[in-house]
């Protein structure tokens, strides 16, 4: 494997002489004569990138082309801080929710020995359910827990890496020793070996370097252990058991189902050798939810996801399984899609004003629906000057859309404001189970928590709060809330009224139901239920009126807050609400754009309009036709039939002008497609017959 | 009678089918697929029904199936008596003659029938009522084309041939309901009328029951060689090459996104139908311009172009060690240790330790995989191992699929390694690199022995090999010539008969000796003395594809040979000439 080979078989390789070839080192052909071919798009880009090829920066210009290098370097500078800001704050979750684990594992680890269980193995078995990242990012911090302090680490084992038991121990010594020691270290020890050479799975290398490095805890963990052969494993641990006076193990087995199917896998003799501590790691959700709440609900926020990014997001988890991991690298692609694609977002920069390019800049302001549906409303209103001189004054409407981008990320925040609150309260008042915030930020996002049943629900409760509960509620509220006037006035008024207020019991509102009684009176044979409010105590009636005054006050507040974020004007600069690059991008339908392409290929070639009418005719790509036809068939297809209706194809619309055997030719191209797409396959059923097995839109 | 052959092929006249409905017949076939779609109005049904009962007695249904004009002898032959009979009903014996191999036909049909009945009462009754409209429409029609003539003389002459058809149409009715189907109900029902949501679609096409497809096959149809499909292929002019380059254009203009996704720690999928190599071919001439200081316009040469490497998944010898091994050379450049290790595990923490070892600023390799999911990188711990490179975090890895279920591939754990972010890159080219079409078809068709060296092929083995191993494939093949003219035989006289002559060569490949009693055959010709040197001369055979071998129903294991008669014949003059 000498590279000047390889260099010289790739550097030779035109577009044919490279495809025979498995694998090469890509260079380019001819750089003069293909840069002539370059379409002029293209190489507007590599010119405006290329001076700063230093500094690398990866946004292209927007706004035709136009855009200047300052502000792509801005809009980039921007994306990199907000994300940045996110990413800490991703991370700083993750870390905390696995860190009671760790430390409970890390303590076994530390504290238990083949000594104190009787010459068994410590196991510690970890289920992970569906959560199955959460054991690498354990494993990782453990290693470099233990690593730091020299005490050992941790080798992380894959079903992958134990296809039989020389390889297996073979990867256990290796990742063992190239752990600390990195590749050369490993390949120095097995080398530079007193005595008789050993071999690559001979244990005896790891005891030598434990005894070398003094290694006092060396964790051995089984990633994904019910995907190991269990012969394997029973006779790996059995190995290891009798090593174990050499080698100080530790073994953890992350555990997908539960303790009890793993342990019945393994046989008796095996199950006796282990002795150990079970641990849980939670569940994903609760995670991502977490997660979600921090990005969106934390006050210092400037930009948010909409509702249908969030309907994505939070759609993918209940479809299949997904690892916080993923959750946030959709979130980040979401960062990356807004800063990469949208002009606008240069406005989020601090210091935006100074280097955008105002005319550039207040065009595409103008052209956002936006900010033409506040025009119009304006005009309605009858302000045709303020009309006029937004669009007409460039500086006017630099200055007004700063100041509507700062209220309306001011507007988002108290909306989140909100959501937490009412998610408190839920939570507090014990209304529903379960409340996420994902699901309430939806519903606000869309504008529609006013009327969904939560809302109601803590509107209808705080009617019902005692004045202790009434304190605690107090303090959650946001203080757009708060600031008021309004509030103070009641705030003190409850302040006097709980100090007149001499009794044990905490006052009641008029609206608890201790406070009504049921009468029941005989009428006429018939009896009468007559609810009654009791005659309230006088410290009482005052507080119900305080409570009156007060859910009157939230209400109204609440009302004002709970906006649609999407009638916001300019929210297209700090607002993302495209479904699509998402969800494309994260949860792509690959079966459903081959048939598209093949059943309907003028979605994909554009193409004069009249042949895009007709459902099966010549005009349309050999494989598009050959599959329209196999549609049609039944689950067992003759080739010779399939060939005749194929050829039926060309010859009724080229008439004698077609040659039958270039029409073979590409059926033979077409059939070969289906095949390679998997669309069919050989049958013994008759001769000449394929079967099918795809169906489409199943 | 000159007005009458001039005119357009009318319906109703009996004598015609024989002559002129084979001709159409052959387009048919074309006719009837294309009116399988939507569009197939209620007229054009009725235009082409009135064929069917002149021309499809019940016996004709069961035995050419789906008419093409291969089958003209076949069907001509089982028909001759009944055409006899309306042209000439005067001859009372030959019309018992037919009537009794019509019954036995008939009788044959039905114990045939038999088991389709229990499958599509269903559909009977729908064909059943087709076929009355079917008739009427016969009734309606016949007048009406009489009528355009507008000329008396032809009119009666129409008329008066018309009566002995309306007595056969009249006779065989009940027989004609009983034996409707194949050939008929395959035209109008692997698509069931109207549309059917695609679950049912899947039901309705898998129901259980005997296949329900026409006996026609290729073998009148002279197959392509390679030679010829290259050299059609050269000539052919792509009617869509405008499009396809703006296709092309189109995922051209991403390239500078696919980057920043690379630079965010993101890697790439592609998707869609079409070959890819060509987009990612030019995706790496981007990357390598773009990263690439331009010696032009600054000095700053210090920095060495992007590594890119590419892989073609359906080349037959590409391993994932050799994919590794190529990246660690464009990463260390020249200091390669001697001995990168024989397992792929051994190379990839090669390749990350050394990476590692790198400046953190040197530029990130990039590795573009074509075709991820062909069938030498298709097996789960190669895509394991894929996964791991992909999740190195200095290597940007872009990969293509072309198949639809490419993401089965991956479960949870490789999909998070993996990273990807996946686009729709239809480009519609053909996969001319990736695939060797004709093989490709040759072995769909179960042809593939065929091609492997045909009868050159088998002689050159043969030659190479003792005389033992000669006798042995002497006798194999004797056998199974023998073999095949008994079953040529019986085909014959059996309904199943199909194609004739032309059939006997997959007959003897499909029907093949059974294990045991060429042991036998050997051992009596002093060929093998014991079952273990009989097995190693087998296997000698099965190396070099030259027989097939497969289990049977009850277990046996059957030989063949992937011969066609002709070649067979031919092997066998010239070993035993030799």
């Amino acid at each position: 494997m000498d590279a000047d080979l390889l260099e010289l078989d790739a550097g030779g390789a035109s577009k044919d002489g490279s495809q025979s070839q498995g694998v090469y080192i890509y260079r380019p052909a001819d750089k003069i004569k293909s840069s002539g071919e370059r379409p002029t798009k293209r190489r507007k880009v590599a010119r405006t990138n290329l001076p700063k090829a230093a500094n690398f920066r990866p946004f292209v210009s927007l706004l035709n082309g136009d855009e200047v290098a300052k502000s792509i370097e801005l809009r980039y500078r921007t994306y990199q801080k907000f994300w940045a800001a996110q990413e800490a704050k991703i991370k700083g979750i993750l870390d905390d929710v696995d860190s009671e684990v760790l430390t409970n594992v890390l303590s076994f680890v530390r504290s238990t020995s083949p000594q104190t269980y009787d010459g068994c193995i410590p196991a510690a078995l970890v289920t992970v359910g569906s959560n199955v990242s959460s054991l690498g990012r354990l494993l990782s911090r453990l290693n470099g827990q233990l690593t730091t302090t020299g005490e050992g680490g941790v080798i992380a084992l894959e079903s992958g890496d134990a296809p039989n038991l020389k390889t297996t121990l073979k990867n256990i010594i290796r990742f063992g020793i190239t752990n600390t020691e990195g590749n050369e270290g490993y390949q120095s020890f097995v080398t530079d070996r007193e005595g008789p050479r050993v071999l690559g799975y001979d244990l005896d290398l790891l005891a030598d370097y434990v005894k070398r490095k003094e290694v006092k805890k060396l964790v051995l963990a089984f990633r994904d252990s019910e995907a190991f052969d269990p012969g394997i494993l029973a006779d790996l641990l059995s190995l290891l058991s009798s090593w174990l006076d050499r080698i100080p193990l530790t073994l953890i087995f992350g555990i997908s189902t539960s303790v009890e199917l793993f342990e019945g896998r393994l046989p008796r003799s095996t199950v006796a050798l282990l002795r150990g501590r079970y641990f849980e790691i939670h569940e994903a959700s609760n995670c991502v939810d977490r997660i979600y709440g921090r990005i969106q609900a934390e006050q210092d926020g400037k930009f948010w996801l909409g509702r249908n990014i969030t309907g994505v997001l939070f759609e993918k988890p209940s479809d299949s399984f997904q690892t916080p991991e993923a959750f946030s690298r959709t979130v980040k692609y979401a960062y990356m899609s807004h800063f990469f694609a949208n002009p606008l977002s240069v406005l989020l920069a601090d210091d935006a004003a100074t280097t955008i390019q105002h005319d550039k800049v207040c065009e595409a302001l103008r052209n956002l629906p936006s900010f033409r549906r506040y025009c119009e409303d304006t005009l309605e209103e009858g302000c045709a000057e303020q009309v006029r001189k937004l669009l007409k004054d460039d500086a006017f409407l630099l200055e007004q859309s700063a100041q509507w981008v700062k209220s309306g990320q001011q507007k988002m925040r108290d909306i989140f404001k909100c959501v937490d609150m009412v998610q408190r309260a839920l939570k507090k008042f014990n209304i529903v189970k379960k409340t996420s915030i994902s699901d309430l930020s939806i519903r606000a996002l869309a504008g529609e928590l006013q009327t969904s049943a939560s809302y109601e629900d803590v509107l209808r409760a705080i009617k019902t709060l005692d004045s202790d509960q009434m304190k605690l509620f107090a303090m959650m509220l946001p203080d757009t809330l708060t600031a008021s006037s309004d509030f103070a006035q009641i705030q003190a008024d409850f302040g006097a009224l709980l100090q007149v207020y001499q009794g044990t019991e905490p006052l009641k509102s008029g609206y608890d139901k201790q406070h009504s009684v049921v009468a029941t009176t005989v009428v006429q044979q018939r009896v009468k239920l007559s609810k009654a409010k009791v005659k309230l105590p006088k410290e009482n009636a005052e507080f119900t009126k305080i409570i009156d005054r007060f859910h009157a006050l939230l209400e109204a507040c609440l009302e004002e807050t709970l906006v649609r974020p999407n009638d916001l004007v300019l929210h297209e600069i700090f607002l993302l609400d495209m479904r699509n690059p998402l969800k494309e991008v994260f949860s792509p339908r690959p079966r459903f754009a081959v048939e598209r392409a093949l059943s309907s290929p003028f979605d994909y070639l554009i193409s004069s309009p009249e042949s895009s009418t007709v459902k099966v005719s010549a005009h349309q790509p050999a494989a598009a036709i050959l599959y329209q036809l196999y549609l049609e068939s039944g689950s067992l297809v003759n080739v010779h039939d399939l060939w005749q209706a194929f050829y039926a194809v060309f010859e009724s619309e080229q008439g004698n002008g077609c040659d039958e055997r270039t029409a073979m030719a590409l059926f033979y191209r077409a059939l070969s497609d289906l095949k390679a797409l998997g669309m069919m396959k050989s049958s013994r059923k008759k001769v000449d017959h394929v079967s099918k097995t795809a169906w489409m839109g199943l | 009678m000159q007005p009458d052959t001039d005119e357009a092929p009318p319906v109703s006249t009996p004598k015609r089918p024989r002559t002129t409905d084979t001709p159409t017949n052959g387009a048919v076939n074309g006719h009837a697929a294309r009116e399988k779609t939507p569009e197939g109005t209620p007229a054009k049904k009725i235009k082409s029904t009135p064929k069917k009962p002149t021309a499809d007695t019940p016996a004709t249904l069961k035995a050419s199936g789906l008419k093409t004009p291969t089958h003209k002898n076949k069907a001509k032959a089982l028909f001759s008596t009944p055409t006899k009979q309306t042209t000439a009903p005067d001859t009372p014996s030959k019309a018992r003659n037919a009537d009794r191999s019509a019954k036995k036909k008939s009788a044959r049909l039905l114990l045939e029938q038999d088991d389709d009945e229990i499958w599509d009462g269903a559909d009977r009754l729908a064909e059943e009522i087709l076929q009355d409209d079917d008739e009427t429409a016969l009734q309606e029609s016949t007048p009406a084309t009489s009528a355009t003539n507008g000329d008396g003389v032809i009119r009666s002459v129409e008329a008066g041939s018309e009566e002995p058809a309306a007595g056969d149409a009249a006779a065989p009715t009940p027989k004609r309901r009983a034996g409707r189907p194949k050939g008929a109900k395959n035209k109008r029902s692997p698509t069931p009328e109207g549309e059917l949501p695609a679950h049912e679609r899947y039901f309705f096409q898998n129901r259980a029951g005997p296949p329900r497809t026409s006996n026609s096959n290729l073998s009148k149809v002279n197959l392509l060689t390679h030679e010829e499909y290259f050299e059609k292929m050269a000539q052919w002019v792509d009617p869509f090459q405008e499009e396809k380059a703006l296709l092309l254009d189109l995922h051209c203009r991403s390239f500078p996104q696919w980057d920043f996704e690379f630079d965010q720690g993101f890697n790439i999928c592609l998707y869609g139908y079409g070959s890819k190599r060509r987009l990612l071919q030019e995706f790496a001439d981007w990357q390598y311009r773009r990263h690439s200081p331009d010696s032009e316009d600054d000095d700053t040469a210090t920095i060495s172009p992007p590594s890119v490497i590419i892989v073609n998944g359906h080349t037959p010898g590409v391993s994932i060690r050799s994919i590794f091994a190529t990246i660690v050379t464009a990463v260390l450049g020249a200091d390669i240790p001697s001995k990168m290790g024989s397992q792929p595990q051994e190379v990839l923490e090669l390749l990350q330790s050394s990476l590692n070892a790198r400046d953190s600023d040197s530029p990130p390799i990039t590795v573009l995989i074509n075709s991820i999911d062909a069938p030498s990188l298709r097996r789960a711990t190669n895509q394991a191992l894929l996964a791991r490179l992909a999740a190195t975090p200095q290597i940007n890895l872009l990969a293509t699929a072309d198949t639809p279920n490419v993401l089965l591939m991956w479960d949870l754990n490789l999909r998070d390694q993996f990273n990807f972010v996946f686009h729709d890159c239809t480009t519609f080219a053909p996969f001319d690199a990736e695939f060797d079409v004709v093989e490709e078809v040759s072995a769909l068709l179960g042809r593939k022995g065929q091609r492997v060296g045909g009868k050159e092929g088998v002689e050159f083995v043969l030659k190479s090999l003792p005389e033992n191993a000669r006798n042995l494939y002497q006798l194999l093949l004797t056998e199974l010539l023998s073999l095949s003219d008994e079953g040529h035989l019986s085909d014959d006289e059996g309904e199943e008969g199909g194609g004739g002559g032309a059939r006997g060569e997959d007959a003897a490949a499909a029907a093949g000796i059974e294990f045991r009693a060429l042991y036998q055959k050997a051992a009596e010709e002093f060929i093998a003395s014991s079952e273990m040197m009989f097995r190693t001369l087998l296997k000698e055979f099965h190396d070099h594809q030259m027989i097939t071998s497969r289990m049977d129903a009850s277990g046996m294991e059957i030989l063949g040979v992937p011969l066609a008669r002709e070649e067979m014949e031919g092997v066998l003059e010239d070993l035993v000439l030799a």
